[in-house]
């Protein structure tokens, strides 16, 4: 076979590290050029990954691994490879179209910042976390990027270190993953030792857990998935692990947009997707996914209603949609869970690329302090109302079509799910409707001039636009074409029309009541805040979740802690300080004894003797 | 192309030779104190890296063995028939095989790194680079030696600089941190002794044809341990005697001497509290060699010591050393998550690095002992390099209370980045070299006990409270005004930062560079677990 380009595919994530290495040795003296060496380097990346993707589709390749022993012990070979399959071409494409975009972008947003060049630096070693993870081809490399690509996140949300609230956000985001890292990681070991010969690559794990009444026994299996999806909780804001992403918004707004579209956040999804074999094996497992995934759905839709930061709206806006794949995936259906995945990835994009330019024109986040923006800002209001549209499912935008192919794969497992699914969806069109309108729509609150982005900013815009406008219809339910060539198997015609006709309505209903509300003033804004204070209250306070973590967790830990160093220095070393102490007040004492009094000594020989006599006499008698 | 050089004496004793030209050099001048000091710390690197370079694993020590008869006493006891004479021998005996070679390097790295970084030490240069360059010839004559009397000597060797060096150039407490230090060091010390004596008057027995030779070889005791027949038959024309020479409770005895022995130096709760004082009292560059190397005798003693010589024993208690290293791991980590001196929290992020190091020799699977010296490694490397940087705050600061620190990043971003890479690989991140030995380590255990070390592993989510807690209080947040104008590291310093950065990066890419080194390693006790204790 002739070489191809799947064979190059390592390239891929070397590119933008080579940036990241460029520019961390050129230090802070690249402020002019460091931007286009992240350019260039997320560039290389594209193109190749589009060769590599279009290069799949045409000649349906097979799957093309690679690997190399990373680290031998006795006879047991870890191994560091990469593998390129539909999967994780679609994938490729997705992560560094998106970066790319975002690269550019932040060529503008970020031209003020003394930092720039370390800025792109983080980002060029972002994308190639995230590329890595898409390429490996076991799971412990997977395992490897998987923490490269947190701690990425962690440097760029806590980028602005001197906001004590970013340091805080930075802070939160690595610990709260990282309990999901934990999870990822026992399971490892679980796999590790119960796979045979040690066996680590996905391609063994699909076989190994496709084979019916396979050499892993269910309750271990189950184990293992559970503990896998601990992982991808963490890393994708599902409930309970949840609370780190919204907070994760202090990091400049580009970064929000590639931690919330292709980066990060997509990872947990994309590990489940790729060790599907082990849920599809427990029927525990995909139940938890799927009642996870559809309760983080509505849960966070639900918060999203009463907030008042643009970009927070959008954070729990981003959980909540993965929070549809998770239930795509336990519903069964991998090829919805990416469907929805990659078109997501472009409108959410798009809507932090458009909340930055709006923050960037109106110099607040609060969206009560905004409106009239549309007449200012063309383009920025044009593009966000599409990527709007296409995250309330309206037709026949992107996220239309891949969400109506979620609500169709939740119907046929169980109606419930479905519903959840469908109240999500309403909510969904209820809080973006709000955010447009009270921002675009309206009279201006500011006296300042808002002003239309530069070009180098609204060309990312326009792009993503497209991309939301006609990512959808590589699957629709009348030529499902992604699902096939992800899957390899012809797609299943779901009941589409019923589920087609809810998720429309309830989402037009849902854009209908914000107008109403927030444009035409037909309904007072304050109806539902007066007459139940209390439950918009909680709304607004996420729940209380936080309150509880800090009460329930943080709170004991810490006096936990003090409690051990307590006993560390008083009980421990208290032990320590009395032996010391007793055998110098002993030599004391002996040494108090030679005072050179011969009547002293008589004594003492004297109580000695006696002494031993009774011993001797006592060994006698008994 | 090492053949007839005897590179180990001249590893092990080139620093003593330089601390006797620092004796000879005027005090007052600094400059050529330290530039002779720095000058043998590098001359034993460069020996390492060519041992580096020329080891093979598969022959193992054996090209690099130098052994000479050292002392013998004649005995004038009569233990065995059909014998003439009998008599005391010690031994010069050094080798280096595939545990030793990596703490050999380790030493080699962080010396040179401590000798430079000793640019802070601002009285009394001469007596310091003297005891300075004592205590590595202590170092790597433990690590190299293998008679039992020449080790307990090198080991001594090593606490005596050490006492000085705390006592007179550490903070407000040193005195009473230097006392601590030899007491308990030197309880651990008696009961080695204690041990090695037991184990010379009946292990260290081999006969010629006519007479009888009770050493202190290492080698000597692990072929009478491994071929329980060779001391049969020497033994065989008196009834009983076998029994006598060392039986069940005598080696229970000696084994459990040898545990405390090497259990303080590593140190194993609840024997840790001297080191504590040690890390905040002690002058960084000492600590660099305290947290760096001296921790990891303890580790070196319980593998060659302990596993080796007592496999059946070790075997015995793996539960109990993995119970005690999740301890270790639990305990160290939390109570580093509350403290407010940035030199605390790394003191008990040490602690629970080493009951990382105690998972993977619990394990005896050849995975989890290597990931132990990995670990060891990886944990000498990245507290080297975070008091490194301690040492140059403290300069700048004159605190490392983390109430007192901030927005360090602003006024020095180089060290601030360098702080971030010695705390991320602290907490373990995948890249650099703390992952590998965890990672290794909880591969090991978790074959056997998977409970254990499922508990253990969660000590990788406190590591990453503790060090981001203190690292971002350190390097984040606002820049108080004092702060404001300082300098960041100088050439001299950034040096050995960016040295040891680059050698943690390195690890952690590329481990097999130092997992190769140790194949074949363990071999021996291997065999000895699965032949005598069934696996």
């Amino acid at each position: 076979m002739s070489t191809s380009f799947a064979e190059y595919a390592w390239l891929v994530p070397v590119f933008p590290l080579a940036a990241f290495a460029i520019l961390t040795a050129m230090g802070k003296g690249a402020r002019k050029t460091g931007p286009w060496i992240g350019i260039i380097g997320t560039l290389a990346s594209l193109v190749l990954s589009l060769c590599i993707a279009f290069e799949r589709m045409t000649d349906n390749a097979d799957d093309y691994s690679k690997s190399i022993e990373w680290l031998q012990v006795g006879s047991l070979k870890l191994s560091a490879g990469f593998e390129v399959t539909n999967l994780t071409s679609l994938m490729l494409v997705v992560v560094t179209l998106v970066s790319f975009l975002v690269n550019v972008y932040s060529q503008g947003y970020m031209r003020d910042d003394d930092r720039i060049s370390t800025f792109f630096a983080y980002v060029a070693l972002f994308t190639s976390s995230m590329l890595g993870l898409v390429l490996s081809d076991n799971l412990l490399t997977f395992y490897i990027f998987w923490e490269l690509v947190g701690v990425c996140s962690f440097l760029l949300v806590g980028f602005w270190y001197h906001k004590p609230e970013a340091k805080a956000a930075a802070k939160k985001a690595f610990i709260v993953t990282r309990i999901g890292d934990l999870g990822l990681l026992i399971a490892l070991l679980l796999l590790f030792w119960y796979m045979p010969d040690h066996a680590l690559d996905f391609t063994t794990i699909h076989n190994v857990f496709s084979t019916p009444g396979g050499v892993i026994s269910v309750g271990i299996t189950t184990l293992i998935a559970l503990l896998i999806f601990v992982g991808a909780v963490g890393k994708s804001g599902q409930f309970p692990l949840h609370t780190w992403l919204p907070d994760a918004m202090e990091g400049p707004t580009p970064i929000s947009a590639l931690i919330h579209a292709a980066t990060m956040v997509a990872a947990g999804v994309f590990l489940v997707a790729r060790t599907f074999p082990i849920f599809e094996a427990s029927d525990a497992a995909m139940t938890t996914v799927a009642v996870i995934g559809a309760f983080t759905a509505i849960f966070a839709a639900s918060i999203g209603l009463a907030q008042n930061d643009i970009k927070r709206i959008l954070a729990y806006s981003t959980v909540s949609q993965l929070g549809y794949m998770m239930l795509a995936l336990g519903v069964g259906s991998v090829s919805a869970a990416m469907f929805h995945l990659f078109t997501h990835a472009f409108f959410k994009a798009l809507l932090f690329l458009g909340a930055g330019s709006v923050i960037h024109g109106a110099h607040t986040q609060d969206i009560r302090e905004m409106g009239g923006l549309g007449k200012t800002m063309k383009i920025t209001a044009w593009t966000f109302g599409i990527g709007a549209l296409a995250l309330s499912g309206i037709p026949p935008f992107a996220g239309f079509w891949s969400k109506d192919a979620i609500l169709a794969a939740a119907l046929d497992k169980n109606g419930i799910l479905f519903a959840v699914g469908a109240i999500a969806a309403f909510f969904t069109a209820l809080y973006m409707a709000r955010l447009y309108f009270l921002v675009f729509a309206g009279k201006p609150k500011q006296d300042g001039h808002a002003h239309e982005s530069p070009s180098v900013m609204t060309v990312p815009l326009i792009v993503l636009a497209i991309l939301s406008v006609v990512a959808g219809f590589v699957d629709t339910p009348f030529k499902g074409w992604l699902g096939e060539w992800l899957t390899g198997e012809a797609p299943e015609h779901h009941g589409s029309g019923i589920v087609m006709v809810v998720s429309v309505a309830v989402g037009l209903l849902g854009i209908y009541i914000g107008w109403l509300v927030y444009v035409k003033g037909t309904v007072r804004r304050d109806a539902v805040s007066s007459r139940a204070p209390a439950l918009v209250r909680t709304l607004e306070r996420k729940y209380y979740i936080d309150e509880l973590y800090d009460l329930l967790i943080v709170k004991p830990l810490r006096s936990f802690g003090k409690a051990l160093q307590a006993f560390d220095d008083y009980i421990v070393d208290g032990v320590v300080r009395l032996a010391g102490y007793s055998t110098s007040a002993l030599g004391r004492l002996n040494s108090r004894l030679q005072s050179g009094q011969v009547q002293t000594y008589a004594l003492t020989a004297l109580i000695g003797i006696v002494i031993l006599a009774l011993a001797i006499a006592g060994r006698r008698f008994w | 192309m090492l053949d007839n050089v005897p590179i180990l004496s001249l590893i092990t004793f080139a620093p003593l030779v330089g601390s006797l030209i620092v004796l000879l050099l005027p005090g007052q001048r600094s400059q050529w104190l330290r530039i002779t000091a720095i000058a043998f710390t590098v001359i034993p690197l460069a020996l390492t890296l060519w041992l580096f370079a020329a080891y093979e694993p598969s022959v193992g020590g054996a090209a690099y063995t130098e052994h000479e008869t050292w002392l013998t006493i004649p005995l004038n006891k009569e233990l065995l028939q059909g014998f003439e004479s009998s008599q005391l021998r010690f031994d010069y005996h050094l080798t280096v095989d595939g545990i030793s070679m990596p703490l050999v390097i380790l030493t080699g790295i962080v010396s040179t790194m401590a000798a430079l970084a000793t640019v802070h030490i601002r009285k009394r240069w001469k007596t310091f680079y003297v005891l300075f360059l004592l205590l590595l010839t202590g170092i790597y004559g433990v690590f190299l030696s293998r008679d039992l009397v020449l080790f307990f000597i090198f080991f001594e060797v090593t606490l005596i600089p050490m006492f000085f060096l705390i006592g007179i150039w550490g903070y407000y407490g040193r005195e009473k941190a230097a006392t601590r230090f030899l007491v308990y060091n030197g309880l651990g010390s008696a009961a080695m002794l204690l041990s090695f004596l037991l184990l010379i008057a009946t292990l260290g027995l081999s006969a010629t044809d006519s007479q009888v030779i009770f050493s202190g070889n290492y080698d000597v005791l692990l072929a009478n341990l491994t071929d329980p027949q060779a001391m049969a038959n020497l033994t065989a024309d008196q009834a009983g005697a076998a029994e006598f020479l060392l039986n069940d409770n005598m080696r229970w005895g000696a084994f459990v001497l040898l545990m405390i022995a090497f259990g303080i130096k590593v140190p194993i709760f609840p024997f840790h509290t001297w080191m504590l004082r040690v890390h905040t009292e002690a002058p960084p560059s000492i600590v660099m060699i305290h947290s760096g190397i001296l921790l990891k005798m303890g580790v070196y003693g319980l593998i060659r010591f302990g596993a080796f010589l007592f496999p059946e024993q070790l075997h015995d208690w793996s539960t109990i050393i993995a119970i005690l290293g999740v301890i270790n791991i639990l305990y160290g980590a939390i109570i580093a998550c509350v403290q407010r001196e940035f030199k605390l929290v790394l003191a008990y992020s040490s602690i629970s690095h080493m009951g990382i190091v105690l998972l993977g020799i619990a394990s005896l699977e050849e995975v989890g002992l290597q990931g132990a010296i990995y670990q060891s490694v990886s944990h000498g490397l990245i507290s080297a390099l975070l008091f490194l940087i301690v040492g140059s705050l403290y300069e700048r600061t004159q605190t490392t209370q983390l109430d007192e620190l901030g927005g360090l990043a602003k006024s020095m971003p180089f060290m601030s980045g360098i702080l971030l890479v010695g705390g991320l690989a602290s907490l373990g991140l995948p890249g650099l070299s703390g992952f590998v030995g965890e990672f290794l380590s909880f591969l090991g255990l978790f074959g056997s006990m998977k409970w254990i070390t499922a508990i253990g592993v969660l000590g990788v989510l406190f590591a990453a409270i503790y060090v981001l807690r203190s690292i971002l209080s350190i390097t984040y947040g606002r820049t108080p005004e004092a702060f404001e104008n300082m300098k960041d590291a100088r050439f001299i310093e950034a040096l050995p930062m960016i040295a040891l950065a680059a050698l943690i990066v390195l690890l952690g890419v590329y481990p097999s560079i130092l997992t190769d080194l140790m194949q074949n390693g363990f071999n021996g006790l291997l065999e000895q677990l699965h032949t005598r204790v069934g696996g």
